[in-house]
C-alpha cells in the first residue's frame, strides 16, 4: 500500500458517508493547503478561510472524485481555484508568479514566501512548534533520529530505509514510530495549553 | 495500535489492515488526536519555517453542517467488480479456447486415420514363408501406424480348443 492508496482508502470511506474519514484527510492535508493557498492571499485570516472553504468544496464534490489523479492533487486544484475566485470576487489579481499546475501541486513545499505572514501569536506558536519537534529530534538516539529523518525529510520508503540502514524492515517501523511517540511526549504539553487556538 | 497509526501514515500496512485501523481512528478519539500530532511533527520537520494554525475544528464544525456526501456507486467499487468480471470473462474465454482446440485437435484425427485406413489396400507382395517369422517378431518396433505405443501391452495369445 502507498500513501496514495491510504488517501484512496478514505476517500472511499467519505463516499459511503463517512464524515470522520474526511477529518483525517483535513488533519493530513491543511498545513500543505494552507501554505498554497498564502501564496495568493497573503492576509493571514483571509487565507485560512479560504482554506476551509477549499476543504468544504472538496467535501461537497467528493462524490465526483474517480482517483484518477491522486487526492492532494485534486484537492489542490479546488485550493486555487478558491483562492483565484475570492481575489476575483473582492477584485484583485492573483500573484503572476505563481503558476501551478498539478505536476507542481504534487510536490509543494515551497515556504519561501511565508515568513511573518502570520498573526505576532500564529508565529509565536508556529515558532515553538517547530523548536520543540527539532530539540526533540536532537535528544533522539541516533538510529531513531536517522530513521524518521529518512522517512520524512528524504521520503523513504521503510524498505529503502532498511537498506540503508541495514536492518529489517521491521525494525525500520518500529524506529519510526518510537522518535514519532518520543517527539510527540514533548510536543502534547505545548499542544494542551494552547487549546483554544489548535495546531 | 499507535505503531499501526504510525505505519499507516507512512502508507505501510496492508490494505486490509489499513482499513480496520481507519475504523478503529474513527470510534477512538485518541487515536485520532495521534493522527494529528504526527502529522503535524511532519509538516514541523519538513517545513520549519511556518506552521499554518491548525483548521481541523473549524472545517470539522462546517463539515458536519454539511449533509452527508454518498456517491451513487463507488467509482472505485465499480471498478473491482468491472475488474472481477474482466478476470472472470477472460477465464470463460480462456478455457473456450482450449476445449475449442481440443475438440478440433483430437476428434479429427480419428476420422482421418479413419479415412486413410479406409483408403489402404492391402499390399500385394508376395513374401516368402521366412519373413512372416521376422514380420512378426519385430512387429513391435514397426513405425508404420500411430499405434506402436499400444502395442507394448497386446500379447499375442492362442486357443486351442482341446486343451483345458
Amino acid at each position: 500500500m502507498t500513501d496514495r492508496d491510504v488517501d484512496q482508502q478514505l476517500v472511499e470511506r467519505v463516499q459511503r458517508g463517512d464524515k470522520h474519514a474526511f477529518d483525517l484527510l483535513v488533519s493530513k492535508y491543511q498545513r500543505k493547503l494552507g501554505r498554497l493557498i498564502s501564496r495568493f492571499i497573503r492576509d493571514p485570516a483571509e487565507a485560512e478561510d479560504v482554506t476551509q472553504d477549499a476543504f468544504i468544496k472538496a467535501y461537497r464534490a467528493l462524490p465526483g472524485f474517480r482517483g484518477e489523479s491522486a487526492f492532494y492533487t485534486w484537492l489542490y486544484r479546488i485550493g486555487i481555484n478558491t483562492a483565484k475566485n475570492h481575489l476575483l470576487a473582492n477584485k484583485r489579481r492573483a500573484p503572476t508568479s505563481t503558476p501551478f499546475d498539478a505536476e507542481e501541486a504534487e510536490s509543494f513545499e515551497d515556504a519561501g514566501l511565508l515568513h511573518e505572514v502570520g498573526t505576532p501569536e500564529n508565529e509565536l506558536m508556529s515558532k515553538q512548534v517547530v523548536s520543540v519537534v527539532q530539540q526533540s529530534l536532537q535528544q533522539l538516539p541516533e538510529d531513531l533520529r536517522n530513521a524518521l529523518t529518512l522517512r520524512e525529510i528524504e521520503g523513504l520508503s521503510y524498505e529503502e530505509i532498511a537498506s540503508v540502514m541495514n536492518c529489517p524492515v521491521g525494525t525500520v517501523r518500529s524506529r519510526i514510530f518510537r522518535a514519532r511517540e518520543a517527539i510527540a511526549e514533548n510536543l502534547r504539553p505545548l499542544l494542551e495549553t494552547n487549546k483554544n487556538n489548535r495546531w | 495500535m499507535k505503531q499501526e497509526i504510525s505505519a499507516l501514515m507512512d502508507g505501510e500496512l496492508f490494505e486490509d489492515e489499513a482499513d480496520s485501523l481507519l475504523g478503529r481512528i474513527k470510534r477512538d478519539s485518541a487515536s485520532h488526536k495521534d493522527w494529528e500530532v504526527y502529522h503535524l511533527i511532519g509538516d514541523a520537520l519538513r517545513q520549519p519555517e511556518h506552521i499554518p494554525r491548525d483548521l481541523s475544528a473549524k472545517v470539522h464544525e462546517r463539515m458536519w453542517d454539511e449533509p452527508t456526501v454518498l456517491a451513487p456507486r463507488g467509482y472505485a467499487v465499480r471498478q473491482k467488480k468491472l475488474s472481477i468480471a474482466l478476470s472472470a470473462a477472460a477465464s470463460l474465454a480462456a478455457i473456450g479456447v482450449v476445449v475449442w482446440m481440443s475438440a478440433q485437435i483430437v476428434p479429427e484425427h480419428a476420422p482421418q486415420l479413419a479415412m486413410q485406413q479406409s483408403t489402404l489396400r492391402p499390399a500385394s507382395v508376395k513374401m516368402r514363408a521366412k519373413a512372416n517369422e521376422y514380420l512378426m517378431a519385430h512387429q513391435e518396433f514397426s513405425p508404420s501406424t500411430g499405434m506402436n505405443s499400444g502395442m507394448y501391452y497386446i500379447r499375442t495369445v492362442a486357443y486351442r480348443p482341446d486343451e483345458k
